[in-house]
């Protein structure tokens, strides 16, 4: 009864802060289990990047056969299944990768192996050498890098302007084009530098690529570039 | 400190108002029956929604087909209407999409009301940002329940919608840690749209107005207030009307979802569409940041607008600011159903556009505070405020 007001004052703080900061812990300690809950292949108390465990698994298979893309701009859709992992009690779950194989007027450096550019720059990154360096050939991922539609290869550029929000590429490029119907981003297949440029839309990169080989009449796609949600 | 924000709270519960039930004395103005026709179309959304639930099928495989059921098999009736069955099974799907396409076009329109008047000034804080908080929350209950058909519209939506939050991961500083991927992991159950995905999108659709239906029943049985202030027929009357349309306009299935291929142009229900014209326009990380940015500043609106008045015309920048809003969400939703987008052209236009209107605004806003300044210096007082609601 015979302390001071500002002493009390002093008490209150002091006790509202015991009390306060075990249920603060008790929050946080509760953020990895919840995590957890929801994403079941979270590392223990791993708050950090929770999504590196998720890489795909692909499965190889024969894309096309070389006669089947045997003149410039001619192309085959195909569909690559890989296994992503589902938050279901099944565990993982396939989901469908569209590509598109292409054959280009001209041949285009895909991977350098003296410094590691090109195209196929990400093989590396997966503990892959490429095989095929430069080649007329490219397999290109149909996940649209801007938000996840389903481009489309459109072997007339008139189309593209019709359909595609009215964009008419200059006359070098006026060839087939890739387009996607969901933003209009639309990309050139045979940009010599950066194959898959970005011509018009918001895509912020190239469409993603595959990784294939040729093993006697059949082009073989093994790897497709990681990233984004398929 | 937190005395001051407990005492702030306490004084605005007080003067709370979610469905405008203390405006009764307005109950001659239909812009006072929005709240009070919102809960109704809610209720409406949520008991069609439970009878739905008694024959839908939240499976990748089966979704579709149990919608087709539910539209053409469930409970037939002895009647047809231009040669389709009218079935119970229709009628609920009708009464719950149209309900709750009333639901989002009422709450659209009573936050302009709450804007254009700017009720969100003191003491309507609380209220005006429930009310904002309550039109993302019901576009979210939109974009799960749309998802719930599997067609493709509501595949390619979702899909586009979830991709977007994968760009945080590109923010300086917080981007590393990759929470970006992780709400789209979170919400999809995993890196694509799946079987996973249903599920969560269906506890949450359902989740939402389960939680938020609770919350709003607690409220109503502390302050005892009644929950619809409104007469009977016109009640009657606007469930009659989305019965009729449920008839004459079925609600569509469209076509079975397919994830290798993309139907163009894809659209979505009419409230997203003038976001999805803004993606075309803008880099990635920005279709998100820039919803972001106009959520953020909904919410803290009635802290930012510091003028006196109540009424449009003297507040002239906010009014301004609402109005470019108003403009682009119809302006927008226009383009993306014609599908015209000139990408190289219309950004640039409409950054000017909106910088020059802005400005404008801006100084019409400073030339009304000096006239206002003057009027005071020179002993005029000022018209007399507009009263304070409640
Ligand atoms: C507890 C409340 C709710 C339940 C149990 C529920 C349940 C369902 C179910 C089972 C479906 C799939 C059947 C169908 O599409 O016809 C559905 C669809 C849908 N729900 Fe709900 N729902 C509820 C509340 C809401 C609310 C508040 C909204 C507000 C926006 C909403 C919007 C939608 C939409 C837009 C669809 C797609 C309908 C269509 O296009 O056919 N639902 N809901
Ligand atoms: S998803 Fe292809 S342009 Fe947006």
């Amino acid at each position: 009864m015979d302390t001071k007001p500002a002493e009390m004052m002093a008490r209150r703080k002091f006790l509202k802060l015991v009390t306060t900061l075990p249920a603060l812990a008790a929050t946080a300690a509760l953020v990895s289990p919840l995590l957890r809950f929801l994403k079941p292949n979270v590392e223990k108390f791993k708050i950090y990047a929770p999504t590196v465990q998720d890489a795909a698994r692909g499965e190889v298979i024969a894309v096309a056969t070389l006669r089947e893309v045997a003149n410039p701009w001619d192309y085959k859709y195909f569909v690559f299944t890989q296994k992503y992992p589902q938050y279901t009690p099944e565990g993982f779950k396939a989901a469908n990768v569209p590509g598109v194989v292409i054959k280009l007027p001209y041949k285009i450096t895909l991977y350098d192996p003296a410094t590691g550019q090109g195209p196929w720059r990400w093989a590396r990154d997966i503990g892959k050498t490429p095989k095929v360096t430069e080649s007329d050939l490219i397999v290109f991922s149909r996940i649209c890098p801007h938000l996840g539609c389903i481009y489309n290869f459109v072997p007339n550029y008139k189309e593209v302007t019709a359909g595609y929000g009215g964009y008419l590429p200059p006359p070098p490029r006026q060839h087939a084009l890739m387009a996607c119907p969901c933003h209009l981003s639309i990309y050139d297949p045979a940009d010599p530098q950066l194959p898959g440029r970005v011509l018009s839309g918001p895509a912020p990169r190239p469409p993603r690529t595959f990784l294939y080989e040729i093993q006697g009449e059949n082009i073989i796609a093994t790897d497709v570039e990681p990233g984004g949600i398929a | 400190m937190w005395e001051k924000v407990r005492d702030w709270l306490a004084q605005r519960r007080q003067k709370l108002d979610l469905f405008d039930e203390t405006l009764v004395a307005r109950q001659d103005n239909p812009l006072y029956l929005m709240g009070p026709m919102l809960y109704y179309f809610w209720l409406i959304t949520v008991v069609t929604g439970v009878i739905l639930m008694l024959w839908y099928e939240p499976t990748t495989t089966g979704a579709y087909t149990s919608i087709e059921r539910i539209q053409n098999d469930i409970g037939r009736l002895a009647l047809t209407f231009l040669g389709r069955p009218v079935t119970l099974g229709g009628l609920t799907r009708g009464l719950h999409k149209y309900g709750a396409d009333a639901l989002i076009t009422i709450t659209f329109l009573r936050i302009y009301r709450m804007y254009f008047l700017a009720e969100y000034k003191k003491p309507g804080e609380l209220s005006w940002m429930l009310a904002f908080l309550g039109l993302i929350l019901g576009m979210v209950s939109g974009i799960t329940g749309y998802l719930l058909i599997w067609n493709q519209r509501a595949f390619w939506a979702a899909k586009v919608v979830l991709t977007v939050p994968v760009y945080f991961d590109e923010l300086p500083l917080i981007g590393p840690l990759k929470f970006g991927s992780m709400i789209a992991f979170l919400f999809l159950g995993g890196p694509a749209v799946g079987q996973a995905t249903i599920t969560r999108f269906y506890a949450l659709h359902f989740g939402i107005s389960l939680v938020l239906l609770i919350l709003v029943e607690v409220f109503f049985q502390r302050t005892r207030r009644k929950r619809i202030n409104m007469s009977l027929f016109p009640l009657a009357l606007f469930l009659v009307m989305l019965v009729v349309i449920s008839i004459i306009l079925p609600a569509e299935s469209g076509r079975r979802a397919d994830p290798t291929k993309t139907p163009l142009p894809i659209l979505s229900d009419w409230y997203f569409l003038a976001l999805y014209q803004y993606v075309k326009y803008t880099p990635p990380l920005w279709a998100g940041l820039g919803p972001g940015l106009l959520i953020g500043f909904g919410l803290i609106v009635p802290f930012l607008d510091r003028s006196k008045g109540r009424r449009p015309l003297e507040r002239p920048f906010f009014t301004v600011v609402g109005a470019l809003a108003v403009l682009y969400f119809l302006a927008f939703t226009a383009l993306i159903l014609f599908n015209i987008a000139v990408i190289e052209r219309d950004p640039f236009l409409i950054m000017n556009i909106t910088l020059v209107v802005l400005a404008l605004g801006l100084f019409w806003e400073l030339r009304h505070r000096r006239q206002q300044r003057q009027a005071a210096a020179a002993g005029i007082s000022p018209p007399a405020r507009a009263p304070v609601h409640g």
